[in-house]
């Protein structure tokens, strides 16, 4: 279903296919629920409000969950060495996400990418880098 | 315990439908002996599985409660500056692992009548013969 990138054909600078999704608050509940993270920012509007934001708000983890989705189907389940990200911006029900994943180096089997996630105006949400394995 | 059905449902969470997350043939074909988590599932692994028999001694359980629950019963707002994964070999269905958290570090800013407390805490998931399996490092920002 998917194929991971195979190391012979991979270049510096090549793009893993984007995933684009509209967050909805439905979402925001369902990785409450598959999380365990009931922090209230993410489900409960009024106390969102009454924390000072415009409204609930995705959690930075499902952030990088959906690029992990992205990383995966691009360099293949159990490829990933590491993963990290930084937080930088809040997400926001009906913002339309997508990843951005590059390669950024070719090391032997060992790819670099930079990973990203943005919203339709270009927006950075989460920033990091991934190292993995592939196969040839 | 790393169950099943959890690692369905974090994968349907973080819009993942690649089957080998729902089919144990699909895993065995991939070369798998059982399902594999998501890359980002085991942030929240504590959070599934923690069944009382399996706690040591003295275990606390999950851990990220324990730095969390204090600052949030201040009131306030927590926000998740950086996350990072080292994986050092896959997290299967039916493993039973036991994970280690060290806090790293923890400070204290004030800015413009704004509390700010930083806190960057690590936690090593080994399996049953003491290998490691995956480090997760987590750095949050509690704002009050």
């Amino acid at each position: 279903m998917y194929s991971p990138a195979k190391l012979e054909n991979l270049a510096i600078g090549d793009e893993a296919p984007v995933l684009t999704h509209t967050l909805t608050r439905t979402d925001l509940v369902r990785y409450a629920g598959a999380s365990g993270d009931y922090n209230p920012m993410h489900h409960d509007e009024p106390k969102a409000l009454a924390a000072r934001q415009p409204s609930v708000f995705g959690h930075g983890m499902l952030s990088m969950g959906i690029v992990g989705t992205a990383l995966t189907h691009f360099v293949g389940v159990g490829a990933l060495e590491t993963f990290s990200v930084r937080f930088a911006r809040q997400t926001w029900p009906d913002e339309v996400l997508s990843t951005k994943i590059t390669v950024t180096d070719i090391s032997g089997d060992l790819v670099t990418l930079d990973v990203r996630l943005h919203n339709a105006d270009g927006e950075e949400k989460v920033l990091g880098q991934a190292t993995a394995r592939l196969a040839g | 315990m790393v169950e099943r059905s959890a690692l369905a449902f974090f994968a349907s969470a973080v819009l993942d439908d690649d089957p080998v997350y729902t089919s144990a043939d699909e895993a065995s074909a991939r070369g798998f002996e059982a399902i594999p988590a998501p890359p980002t599932f085991p942030f929240v692994m504590q959070n599934w599985g923690a069944f009382a028999e399996l706690q040591a001694e003295g275990g606390q359980g999950a851990g990220l409660g324990m730095v969390l629950g204090p600052l949030m019963a201040n009131g306030g707002l927590i926000l998740h500056g950086e996350q990072a994964f080292v994986y050092h070999q896959p997290v299967l269905a039916g493993q039973t692992l036991t994970g280690v958290g060290v806090i790293k570090d923890a400070y204290v800013k004030e800015s413009k009548g704004t509390t700010m407390t930083f806190v960057v805490a690590e936690t090593t998931w080994s399996d049953a013969s003491g290998a490691p399996v995956v480090t997760t490092t987590f750095n949050i920002i509690h704002r009050k």
